[in-house]
């Protein structure tokens, strides 16, 4: 599958790679490049293959607060939740974000990809509330614009307020060049800036006038090592419905006294019985770069395996999301398993480098550091 | 974006390159090699001194994405190893025909012009070209 945007990373030369079904741009300039633009000024990544399911009738609140992990029913119009879709054994589905949209009970489920089909059967299945959905994913292109200097591009070129918009809230923007637009104060990449939710028709003229108005272009590899320095975890990566939410750490998107929800039961009684892993950051102290599935060792014994790895274009240092026993405290001592040598590597609370960088800020690479 | 295929070297087809210089092979990855890889962040060469066949690995070469080995094109043993790419391994990407070369072997016998499968500019040029279809 191809994003209305296709002919335009084919213009700009990028390297393409299919995600999940869909021709997506790994790169245009180097991963490197683009994710350094990202933390010091702005970056442009095309994500129109994100999926976006409408939930609305008069029970969408009921229905979703007893299908998600947070308290969508409290939601003011115009405001952002991430939270999860979790199976009865309380695995995650999949991780999503939940914008009310105006209207009386109108939600838009921005979703990944790779889950959009499953997502949509596994909320019909299991419509009890009699909810409208819809997957409307044909209806939407999606621009992040991140970095720190996103939002000020956002209002050059848009002329929406995007600074006064406050993180984790949305708003609709009618546009005379693009129609009418979605904008949400949220990202993937920890540096800042906003999500555009626009017309297919509008979006190849949308992505040029942020180019023009000096976004860099970026890909999925930068989007990968960008969500990495944070911490952030990949769906079917670091979460896959055989992880729960309080194994990843990610408590804070779990709301257990909301009242009853789909797979809550499960994370109680994970809960009574002790959590026996935790995602966790992993820096690499020697040189070499961590992948999926790596071991990693406490003493010669065997503490758990790697879930994401790459290096970090900021500190030089590779980096990693693992699950590791429980008990591990910040800076302790570990060695990851890359391919035949141990790598002396440190417990470490993600971010692995900071979310945006002064233009002409020292980094610290393998060769300085 | 045209890949760069320089004459006079000889090519493999796991994509390294060599120029023979006084008896002895210069050995670094080609353009079409670091370009698929992209941002090259690591490189791990085996130390002087190492006796490698034709086909035997000389280390890895690590970018964000992915690892990948680099094979020696000719048999022999390991003379000088560039130290710059332990800091500096984005040197491959920049310049792999130049600052970016990896190893040189002092190598036996006939050395890569007789070695099979080793092709010239030419023929490396199609068989990019075949590859890519």
């Amino acid at each position: 599958m191809k994003t209305p945007l296709f002919s335009e990373h084919e213009r700009l030369g990028a390297r393409i790679v299919d995600f999940h079904g869909w021709d997506m741009p790994v790169w245009y300039s180097g991963i490197r490049q683009e994710h350094l633009a990202v933390r010091r000024r702005a970056g442009v990544f095309d994500v129109s293959h994100m999926g976006e399911i409408i939930v609305q009738g008069k029970n969408a609140p009921s229905f979703l607060n007893r299908m998600t992990t947070r308290n969508v029913a409290a939601m003011g119009v115009g405001t952002v939740l991430y939270t999860f879709l979790l199976n009865e054994g309380g695995g995650i589905v999949d991780d999503l974000m939940v914008s009310r949209l105006a209207g009386e009970h109108r939600y838009l489920l921005c979703v990944n990809a790779a889950n959009r089909e499953k997502d949509y059967a596994w909320l019909a299945a299991n419509n009890r509330e009699n909810a409208t959905i819809e997957d409307a994913s044909d209806s939407y292109a999606m621009l992040a614009l991140q970095g720190p200097q996103a939002c000020g591009i956002a209002e050059a070129c848009l002329g929406f307020d995007a600074n006064g918009l406050k993180p984790f809230h949305v708003s609709a923007w009618e546009t005379g060049d693009f129609g009418m637009l979605l904008i949400s104060r949220t990202g993937y990449t920890g540096a800042g800036g906003v999500e555009i939710y626009a017309d297919p028709q509008a979006a190849v003229g949308l992505w040029r006038r942020l180019l023009d108005g000096g976004a860099t272009p970026c890909g999925l590899g930068a989007r990968d090592t960008l969500r990495l320095e944070m911490g952030y975890p990949l769906h079917g990566s670091d979460i896959t419905e055989d992880t729960t939410p309080l194994e990843a750490g990610l408590d804070f998107a779990v709301d257990l006294n909301k009242g009853d929800f789909m797979g809550r039961s499960a994370l109680l009684e994970q809960l009574r019985q002790g959590i026996g892993r935790k995602l966790s950051g992993v820096e690499i102290t020697d040189r070499g770069v961590p992948r999926s599935g790596c071991r990693v060792f406490k003493g010669g014994r065997v503490v758990g395996a790697v879930t994401s790895g790459s290096v970090s274009p900021v500190t030089g240092y590779g980096m990693a999301l693992a699950y590791l026993e429980p008990g591990l405290c910040e800076g302790e001592t570990l060695e990851v398993e890359v391919r035949d040598k141990m790598l002396a590597s440190r417990v470490k609370k993600p971010p692995f480098a900071p979310a945006t960088i002064e233009e002409g800020e020292a980094l610290f690479t393998h060769g300085t550091r | 974006m045209d890949t760069l295929i320089p004459e006079g070297l000889f090519y493999t087809k796991d994509h390294e390159w060599a120029r023979v210089e006084d008896g002895k092979a210069r050995v670094g990855i080609t353009d079409n090699a670091q370009h698929e890889l992209g941002d090259i962040v690591y490189v791990e060469l085996k130390p002087a001194g190492t006796t490698v066949k034709t086909g035997d690995a000389l280390g890895t070469v690590e970018s964000v994405k992915a690892v990948s080995e680099v094979y020696s094109p000719v048999g022999g043993v390991v003379a000088e190893v560039n130290v710059e790419l332990d800091g500096s391994p984005e040197l491959v990407n920049q310049d792999c025909y130049g600052k970016g070369w990896m190893v040189v072997i002092a190598f036996e016998g006939a050395g890569p012009s007789k070695t099979a499968g080793i092709m010239d500019a030419a023929a490396y040029k199609e068989y990019l070209a075949k590859e890519a279809k």
